[in-house]
């Protein structure tokens, strides 16, 4: 079946800066925004793009993301003649399997999936990202331009150009030059890690890379500069919108509180829906004591204490007198009784026992951090969690 | 289960539920913020492994359709057997009017019934809201050697309905029909394990004597004749919905933990089709209280023992009370509602006032602008 355009989904990353929440899972299954996990953005953006084919290469603790993406029908990829495929490390005859090496090495493994589909252009996705975007859009400019290579761009500050891969301009609006993280930055471009390729172009560069045993088989660092080299068309596709990487606890922390205000990203807007795989539950309960100011709620929840400027997933409880301020409680996480949760993420299934205290609001110094609390714990009644602490699973607190 | 086959009977109009079945069927009927009453028998079945489902309707039945789709939310889209739909196809070309009774209502779809594989059949009603363990149902009518199990409950109902009697031998000796008060017997749920050869014949000797209805005709007969009944009682709530009243009388009692958790037990999900929805946000001046609010809501006014489906807009002081709002309702600023059940896409203007009464709540039909 010949395709224009099939996504490549780079879900295998550990998301080590995550900390106790990706002890068990990926970063990409990890929840986000109430009824969402970060997958869900990329994946339902590609649906609402017209993107029904998508491989989604996994490799780090893959169990959760592989039950959770299934057949791909909450995203309205379980067609026939596409689909979205778990793409894990494999064996091959006469060979040493080996995982993936690299991004570049993760998609050089799966030239063959590719092949099947016999493309004309790959678009290349992280599941690390939250925003909503238009891949249709880049692939018309793509096609357009004539490029080897599009690169999703951000329009970022010149101080903030020193955090990213940014990209440099020539007179024609092509790409001359990438730089990693510049100390002295000359565009203010920065690369989102969401690429085109025309696919004979980018199989091409994945061989040649490959054999190159001092490469790191990145895509940042590798396949893009080789291709610039090379004097291929590289386009910058301006993406104008709100996009954040959540890679770290405070990112995460942060986009969540973002979903507060839906005039940074609107996720009521019916024309681009992000879909997700949710439990049907009963609508949520608010008590005869329950106050809710500035705060999501969804499905499942009961809600008995105060809760403000949060965000709660599915199936959360939060008993009488309890307070719950600043903070991301993913799905099934319990605050019982009295116990206080601020500035905090409390990970799934998480119960926060009565009289228990866990984070603290700013306080101006540098060791002030969003308290952390990762899936499947109990804070034990009247149990204290400071400000910027880890609590991983198994743990006793 | 591979011996049973699940008939859901979901073409009662129910006229006492007045303007809510102006558009749709009492099994159709938006429930407890986010399910159709059918939800539960589908569930209930689904929940049984009944995958197998006839769903008889006869009239206004697109919503049901446009609900139901393939099935797939109860797992019933199946390459063999799942769900049918089943409009009337067997009717004589006399018959205009409704179903007179259950029987009218399955001889209308007879061949249907007739070319079931299975040897059991499961007979629930579409407007029942309870959460029944049909397992055990299955189970009980499987060891009794009954020939019929009925789905009896543990309280005595409201509104009308039918006691069955049981004899020493633990068989029903006598069937009382539209019973108002607490007496003698079990009151029936009009839920029914059956065994297929026994229906067929209850249908046959109906149609031939031109009897129509399921406990007054069948029934009565079949008990009349010896035949061997057997009584299951459910356990938790469970109410027919047959008008606005016990509509919302029953939605109120959604409020209370203790019926919820009859309703949606831990291991028993009601299912229902998913709609792409977001979370429900609270702005800085609302308040909720006592209420259950599904997703993709806007919530800035005030909510105390309401329920509210998903898509409503509730505006900075608007005052709800004892309402249920369903999908995409607006309520607009400083407006108040008391026991108001606003059909789907009601919007009612900045500072609307509309007062019903908790035995006579003020139904505002679809899509009405207030």
């Amino acid at each position: 079946m010949k395709k224009n355009c099939i996504a490549m989904l780079l879900a295998g990353g550990q998301g080590s800066r995550l900390y106790a929440l990706t002890q068990k899972v990926a970063k990409p299954s990890v929840p986000f925004g109430g009824k969402y996990r970060i997958i869900d953005f990329p994946l339902s953006n590609c649906a609402n793009s017209g993107i029904d084919t998508v491989g989604v290469l996994t490799q780090y603790r893959p169990l959760q993301l592989n039950s959770y993406i299934g057949n791909g029908q909450p995203w309205d990829m379980d067609v026939s003649d596409g689909g979205v495929y778990i793409l894990p490390p494999y064996q091959s005859a006469g060979e040493k399997g080996s995982w993936f090496s690299g991004t570049a090495n993760a998609i050089y493994q799966n030239i063959g999936f590719i092949e099947a589909y016999d493309p004309e252009n790959v678009l290349i996705l992280s599941g690390d990202h939250i925003y909503k975007m238009d891949y249709a859009d880049m692939l018309r400019e793509h096609m357009e331009k004539g490029a080897a290579c599009t690169i999703a761009v951000l329009q970022v500050s010149m101080e903030e150009a020193t955090r990213f891969g940014i990209m440099n301009l020539g007179e024609d609006g092509f790409v001359n030059q990438f730089e990693e993280k510049p100390k002295q930055p000359k565009s203010d471009l920065a690369s989102m890690g969401i690429y085109i390729f025309n696919w004979k172009k980018l199989r091409e560069y994945l061989i040649a890379d490959e054999n190159d045993p001092n490469s790191s088989k990145d895509f940042g660092k590798n396949i893009i500069p080789n291709m610039l080299n090379a004097g291929e068309k590289l386009w910058p596709y301006r993406f104008k919108g709100y996009w954040r990487d959540v890679g770290t606890i405070t990112s995460l922390w942060d986009a969540n509180m973002d979903m507060l205000s839906p005039t940074l990203i609107n996720l009521y807007d019916a024309s681009w829906p992000i879909s997700s795989r949710s439990p049907v539950c009963p609508p949520h309960f608010t008590g005869e004591s329950a106050e809710i100011i500035h705060s999501i709620i969804t499905e499942g929840c009961e809600i008995d204490g105060h809760v403000e400027n949060s965000v709660l997933s599915p199936n959360v409880i939060v008993g009488k007198g309890a307070t719950v301020l600043y903070s991301v409680l993913m799905p099934g996480a319990v605050v019982e009784e009295g116990a206080i949760v601020e500035y905090a993420i409390i990970g799934e299934n998480t119960i926060v026992r009565a009289g228990a205290h866990v984070g603290a609001p700013p306080d101006g110094t540098d060791a002030w951090g969003v308290a952390t609390c990762g899936p499947d714990i109990e804070i034990r009644s009247g149990a204290a969690v400071p400000a910027g602490a880890m609590i991983y699973t198994g743990e006793e607190v | 289960m591979k011996d049973f086959h699940g008939i859901i009977f979901a073409y009662s109009a129910a006229p006492e539920l007045r303007e809510l079945v102006g558009v749709r069927t009492a099994a159709s009927l938006p429930f407890c913020g986010r399910y159709r009453l059918i939800d539960f028998a589908l569930s209930s079945m689904r929940n049984a492994g009944i995958l197998d489902v006839g769903v008889i309707m006869q009239r206004d039945y697109q919503s049901l359709l446009d609900h139901i789709g393939s099935g797939k939310a109860w797992d019933m889209s199946r390459r063999n057997g799942g769900l049918r739909m089943l409009p009337p196809f067997g009717l004589p070309e006399y018959h205009r009017g409704n179903y007179a009774g259950t029987i009218e209502a399955l001889n209308a779809v007879a061949s249907y019934i007739q070319d079931i594989p299975q040897k059991y059949l499961v007979l629930l009603l579409g407007n029942l809201c309870a959460n029944i363990d049909l397992t055990e149902v299955m189970k009980q009518h499987k060891r009794s050697g009954a020939e019929i199990t009925a789905i009896c409950a543990d309280h005595t109902p409201a509104q009308s309905h039918h006691r069955y009697v049981v004899g020493e031998d633990g068989f029903v000796t006598q069937v009382y029909f539209d019973r108002t008060d607490d007496g003698e017997g079990l009151p029936s749920l009009e839920g029914y394990i059956v065994n297929k050869d026994v229906l067929l014949k209850m249908m046959d000797d109906c149609r031939a004597k031109n009897l129509y209805r399921f406990h007054k005709d069948a029934v009565a007969a079949f008990l009349a004749e010896g035949g061997r009944m057997d009584t299951y009682v459910h356990h938790g709530y469970a109410v027919a919905i047959r008008s606005v009243e016990a509509y919302y009388k029953a939605s109120m009692d959604m409020l209370k933990p203790e019926n919820r958790r009859q309703i949606f037990p831990a291991g028993r999900p009601v299912r229902t089709k998913t709609h792409e929805e977001v979370s429900t946000y609270y702005g800085e001046t609302a308040v909720s209280r006592n209420s259950l609010v599904a997703d993709n809501c806007m919530i800035e006014g005030s909510l105390e023992n309401c329920i509210v489906f998903s898509g409503a807009r509730v505006e900075r002081g608007a005052k709800l009370r004892n309402c249920i709002i369903m999908r995409g309702g607006i309520v607009g600023e400083g407006a108040s509602l008391d026991c108001v059940i606003a059909d789907k896409y009601c919007s009612f203007s900045a500072g609307t006032v509309l007062t019903g009464n908790a035995k006579l709540p003020m139904v505002v039909p679809k899509d009405s602008r207030i």
